[in-house]
């Protein structure tokens, strides 16, 4: 709070210390910058960055300690959670802590911060390892679909080993829907299907049809890709036959995956985008969906689970959201995303990278190894709070307390449908995600998708151009 | 002269030489150094600092690359930047105004209290807001004043008010900030014109009394002037505090719609710490201060006319 100095008194003192404050973070930062070189944990641990709370890191940390100290008993194994609405916030904090001079030695990191981490040289290739240890992996690889893989790779290296995924599936309310007389969607169903479901459950005082939050995962987004569309040129990166070639030999999954998506120039006010941006005003404007908040979707998550809301886009992080928000098995269920040109999906992947200033690096890809481990999804997972990235893990018992009953959506997301593909997360994700929010809020105000997304293409543009 | 001169020179020596005043020359020059090192740590080496990474261009993870004043042409040719600038100054003009006539009406009011616990209860709930963690309110506010589902056009909605678009329209959602900053601040300044009023002499109150002013007259020709002082403070106070505003609108809007409630301190949030241009970030720190600088030579200005020392 500000102090109650006299009038006249410190005011340049004040002044100075007030507008200075916000200068002090990037100031810190300058002076420690010399110590961003060296780092990972100090030579007796091993650390962790991780996406979440720290209770639940340290739960997590407590559960592997015994298993890493079996590879390595003077190694005291430490997790550091780092909170955040979404991953362009985790990332920000990341970096800080990089350039405070504390860099991990493993790191947890989502498709939205791979590229700007490999790009940046943070992390260091798996290729290597992976050759290395192939005979052992082949189990993993065989159970890990090459799509959540190749969504790892950048410019032909492979950079995290993949453990979950989420891809933007539709979840819908069956009592909101029961009461609305619409028949539960079809895999197959179409966006007429899903505004017609949407009109009938609006009818409801206080109840909207459909809702959704700004961000670049399963946002207006997963319309966009229906429409066959995207922020950015879509292409791949040569490269990645020494994967492909050994760990997916005979795969016909793995046909035609190369070294990793490479997002290109901005198509953002392209038509077909426009024309997705479009279709969620015109929701918002039939009073199908409400002006959308921005952020990680908690808030939507409880709006689900009271019944206010009665289709969101969700993947299977979504069955473990609503039970922990008090939804009882069936009172939920999921479905593929409505066909409007295409069904395409967009989903983001989560892994374990290991960091390029890490001095124990052997040690880091062994706990690689058993992070990706079946047995030890659970323990860093509990209660289907994401999609286990191997296939075995995704049963009827895994969902059988939680919910949804037609939890083979998530995987048959990858498997049905060849053509799902990542979210555009290129080396200057974070610019991309401010951008996005920004523009995508200035069109639902205003109404008008068209100048939002020109302006969204301009911001893309400079931020591809200062990357 | 020169014999009072003498007569300071010898009281110095006569303290120079007493134990117990080297103790409290100690003591002093102790309280001075931490005032000293504080300032120096926490404020004047960030700036300087700040000032030198504004001439480079870094990323937090490559080497820091000097461009001069690269960081500085493209801040004044950066639109949503200088957009920015305009929606601070906005904005913080707007909770001035507001902080300054809403704390005055009300420390006016309950100053006339008679009775003291009146006056000391007001004083407490108009200050609690002040207490409260600034996120934590946010956040709550953005719940109540949710578009769809908020608890405020709920109660709109009970006798046929429609959906007031609080934060999803542009010029709403700049208000409904403006009036959260305000409720929250309204708590200092308030506490300080009530202090201030009460230090008016009562002298001069009953001489305007029995010279026939009224209420209105009283409060604008002798209150008001004999505490001008007090409200130079609060207004320089208040508008150093909402040219900085980030908070609400970042956790509320996160600077929408659009870029309608992204002030400046958001935009070096973003360039800074998202977008990884620490250099240009540090630029957009360093200009943010220079602006408040002028403006509170501004105000000062202002005041050789306005203010009124006793």
């Amino acid at each position: 709070m500000t102090g109650m100095n006299p009038p006249g008194g410190s005011l340049a003192r004040r002044t100075l210390l007030k507008a200075g404050a916000g200068g002090l973070g990037l100031a810190a930062l300058a002076d420690l910058a010399a110590c961003s070189k060296d780092g990972g944990g100090s030579s007796k641990s091993l650390k962790m960055l991780y996406f979440g709370e720290q209770a639940q890191a340290t739960q997590l940390q407590n559960r592997l300690q015994p298993q890493i100290s079996k590879l390595d008993a003077s190694i005291k194994f430490e997790i550091s959670a780092i909170n955040g609405t979404d991953w362009n916030d985790f990332l920000a904090k990341v970096l800080t802590q990089i350039a405070a001079g504390t860099p991990p030695d493993i790191i947890s990191v989502a498709t939205e911060g791979l590229q700007l981490m490999a790009s940046k040289e943070l992390a260091v290739p798996l290729d290597d390892y992976v050759t290395k240890d192939l005979d052992a992996l082949k189990e993993y690889f065989a159970d890990i679909h090459p799509a959540l893989v190749e969504s790892m790779m950048y410019q032909g290296h492979l950079w995290e080993l993949p453990d979950s995924f989420n891809a933007g599936n539709m979840f819908y309310s069956t009592g909101l829907f029961q009461r609305a007389g619409v028949v539960p969607p079809s895999a197959d169903w179409t966006l007429d299907d899903f505004e017609t479901a949407a009109t009938k459950i609006a009818k409801f005082k206080g109840i909207n049809a459909f809702g959704w939050v700004v961000r670049l995962w399963g946002s207006w987004t997963s319309f966009m890709y229906a429409n066959n569309a995207n922020l950015l040129e879509e292409g791949k990166y040569d490269g990645g036959d020494w994967l492909w070639n050994k760990a997916y030999a005979g795969d016909a999954a793995a046909a035609g995956r190369k070294g990793g998506w490479k997002w290109g120039a901005p198509t953002a006010n392209s038509d077909a985008t426009v024309e997705a941006l479009n279709y969620m005003i015109e929701l918002t404007k039939k009073g199908l969906s409400p002006s959308p908040d921005v952020g990680g979707g908690g808030t939507l998550q409880g709006l689900f689970a009271s019944n206010r809301i009665g289709m969101s886009i969700g993947g299977g992080f979504w069955a473990g959201g609503l039970t922990n928000a008090g939804m009882k098995n069936g009172s939920f269920d999921v479905t593929m995303f409505p066909k409007w040109k295409s069904q395409r999906h967009l989903f983001g992947a989560g892994g374990y990278a290991i960091f390029k200033s890490s001095k124990k690096k052997d040690l880091a890809w062994e706990v690689l190894k058993l992070l990706v481990k079946p047995e030890t999804f659970d323990l860093v997972f509990p209660g289907n709070v994401t999609t286990p990235g191997r296939k075995s893990l995704v049963t009827a018992a895994r969902y059988a307390k939680t919910g949804p009953k037609h939890w083979s959506v998530f995987y048959d997301t990858l498997t049905k449908h060849p053509d799902t593909a990542p979210i555009p997360a290129p080396p200057y994700y974070n610019a991309l995600a401010t951008a996005l929010n920004q523009r995508t809020t200035q069109a639902i105000s205003s109404g008008n998708a068209k100048a939002a997304l020109d302006g969204l293409q301009s911001d893309l543009e400079k931020a591809a151009g200062a990357s | 002269m020169a014999a009072v001169t003498a007569e300071v020179r010898e009281a110095v020596v006569k303290r120079r030489g007493h134990p117990s005043s080297h103790g409290q020359a100690r003591f002093g020059f102790a309280m001075i150094g931490l005032s000293v090192l504080f300032v120096a740590v926490f404020t004047a080496i960030p700036i300087v600092a700040s000032l030198g990474l504004s001439f480079f261009s870094w990323d937090v993870i490559s080497t820091p690359e000097y461009v001069g004043l690269e960081n500085y042409q493209r801040l004044f040719t950066d639109g949503p930047v200088l957009k920015s600038f305009g929606v601070t100054l906005g904005m913080a003009l707007a909770i001035v105004v507001l902080q300054l006539t809403i704390g005055l009406g009300l420390a006016v009011l309950v100053n006339q209290r008679k009775l003291v616990w009146v006056r000391t209860l007001f004083r407490t709930a108009f200050y609690l807001p002040l207490l409260a963690s600034t996120a934590a309110v946010s956040i709550f506010m953005g719940y109540l004043f949710d578009y769809k589902f908020g608890v405020v056009n709920y109660y709109l909605n009970l006798p046929g008010i429609s959906n007031v678009p609080w934060l999803t329209s542009g010029f709403g959602a700049a208000a409904t900030i403006v009036l959260i900053a305000v409720w929250q601040q309204i708590g200092f300044t308030f506490v300080l014109f009530v202090a201030s009023l009460m230090s008016v002499p009562t002298d001069v109150l009953e001489a305007a009394q029995i010279d026939g002013a009224g209420g209105f007259r009283t409060l604008f020709r002798i209150k008001i002037p004999l505490i001008s002082p007090t409200i130079l403070f609060a207004a320089v106070v208040a508008l150093i505090n909402a040219m900085q505003l980030f908070d609400q609108p970042y956790i509320m809007t996160k600077g929408g719609p659009g870029s309608a409630t992204t002030t400046v301190t958001i935009q070096m949030y973003q360039k800074g710490f998202q977008n990884l241009q620490f250099g240009y970030g540090s630029a957009i720190a360093i200009v943010l201060l220079a602006a408040i600088l002028v403006i509170t030579g501004l105000q000062f200005l202002a005041a050789r006319k306005l203010v009124f020392y006793q």
